[in-house]
């Protein structure tokens, strides 16, 4: 799967969160998600959902290509490469 | 009626939108015309920041519009008015935990070149208390006062007109953060006795980014922080003494000064209807309380800015939601003031909605029902 990143700053200096735009929406993200802890809120004008797998949460809007990845703070820089590493590789099953 | 297709713009307190009528069009139309003559007009020709001088000091209370410098910002102004300000290693300088970045960042620099800076607490509501701040003026016995006027962060107003005489009276300069007020509620600097202010042109005046400066009392001479040229007395080795030549290094952003223009005199010329921005941000705290918010309520003068969090609910999260599923443009986080989030009680920062007289009733009730979806759907 090919994706664009960008880091997403807020107030705190350690913020480690990442915003991918994907070639599939937040929807179709979570069938690749298998074994994660996913929620799904319909009740917003646009639903939104959450992802979550140890310290990693990838949230964002059911029907966009936008996703928010919100990395741990001590080791946000493995868990991102693993993450990346993910989503590449999940291109091949698509 | 917003049917969905247009935001709902609620961050004025970071920056207006819409802007004026006008602004957009005048600052275009500069870009197109031959520029100004750089300080070296003669009569016929039009100065437009001579022009905005003038508008800006009947806003501010004060006589003499030459005394404003005109820069990029109000973080530009204060940098300005702090480094500029006749201090020396062993001076004091009072202040404020309400106080921005902008502030507190020069304050950091200051101190770490030997001069003591004392900071008072603001109350819960995030406004300076006048009967400590007179006591601590009687123990430190500060050179310089710097204090905004209102809090980014809460609204709430500060009685400047108390602080500033209690300041003047201990012997002390004092200097203004007005940039969330100018434009917004009367400023009275000369009538208050204030020395230094620094001001935006693209909160509540309602034009571009990329203007703002400070004013300067008659008599108080600043050290230029930034000199460079001037396009007249080149000659000379060192900035020009005359304000506002002195502190106004470099070319100016004429086309958003345009734009700032058009904007001071659309406002002029179209006062908004008193109380209407307060009763619409009074409607909009009442009802996010209703809904089991804790909203951070400055009674008093305020300006139209709410702060609140949603109990069980990260600010982060659910700024997510309002902007992502409802389209509402709000701030989130520690608004660039994070030492007030202690007094008010809110050390992860909160959510932030700031008015502007363009906000509509329609517009406060559709965001009090995507709050109300936050809150009950508990995320």
């Amino acid at each position: 799967m090919t994706y664009r990143c960008r880091k997403v700053e807020n107030c705190f200096a350690e913020a480690r969160t990442y915003e991918y735009e994907l070639p599939v929406t937040g929807q179709e993200l979570l069938a690749f998600l298998k074994g994660w802890e996913i929620r799904e809120n319909h009740r917003f004008r646009r639903p939104v959902f959450s992802a979550k797998q140890g310290p990693l949460e990838i949230k964002g809007i059911l029907a966009a290509h936008v996703v928010k990845v919100n990395y741990p703070a001590d080791r946000w820089e493995e868990e991102k490469e693993r993450l990346e590493r993910w989503l590449e590789q999940t291109e091949q099953e698509m | 009626m917003n049917n969905y297709e247009q935001p709902i713009y609620m961050n004025n307190a970071a920056t207006s939108w819409p802007k004026a009528p006008g602004v957009a069009e005048a600052a275009a139309e500069a870009l197109r015309r031959i520029p100004g003559e750089a300080n070296r007009g003669g009569v016929t020709d039009f100065d437009v920041f001579e022009e905005v001088r003038k508008e800006l000091a009947e806003l501010m209370g004060v006589d003499c519009p030459f005394q404003i410098a005109l820069g990029c910002n109000s973080t530009w102004g204060l940098n300005q008015a702090i480094f500029g300000y006749p201090l020396n290693p062993g001076d004091t300088v009072l202040s404020t935990n309400a106080e921005h970045n902008a502030v507190l960042r020069p304050l950091h620099v200051l101190m770490q070149r030997g001069i003591k800076v004392v900071t008072l607490s603001a109350d819960a509501a995030g406004r300076v208390p006048v009967p400590e701040w007179e006591q601590v003026l009687k123990y430190c016995r500060p050179k310089l006062c710097i204090l905004t006027h209102a809090s980014n962060v809460t609204g709430a107003v500060n009685d400047i007109a108390a602080l500033a005489k209690a300041a003047k009276e201990s012997g002390a300069d004092v200097l203004l953060d007005i940039s969330q007020t100018l434009g917004c509620i009367p400023v009275k600097l000369s009538e208050w006795g204030v020395d230094l202010a620094a001001f935006t042109g693209h909160k509540y005046l309602l034009g571009p980014q990329g203007t703002g400066g400070v004013y300067v009392r008659e008599g108080l001479c600043l050290r230029p922080h930034m000199v460079g040229g001037t396009g007249v007395k080149s000659d000379l080795k060192e900035m020009p003494e005359e304000m506002p030549l002195h502190l106004e290094a470099g070319t100016g952003n004429e086309p958003s000064y345009h734009g700032l223009l058009a904007a001071l005199r659309w406002s002029r010329e179209h006062p908004r209807e008193p109380g209407e921005m307060e009763r619409k941000a009074g409607r909009l705290s009442e009802g996010l309380r209703k809904l089991g918010c804790r909203v951070i309520v400055p009674g008093g003068v305020s300006t139209p800015v709410i702060s609140f969090v949603i109990p069980g609910i990260s600010s982060a999260d659910a700024a997510d939601i309002l902007t992502g599923s409802y389209d509402i443009i709000l701030r989130t986080g520690l608004h660039c003031a994070p030492e007030i989030m202690e007094s008010i009680g809110m050390q992860g920062g909160t959510l932030r909605l700031s008015l502007s007289r363009f906000t509509t009733d329609d517009e406060v009730e559709q965001v009090l029902c995507a709050v109300r979806d936050v809150v009950e759907s508990g995320v």
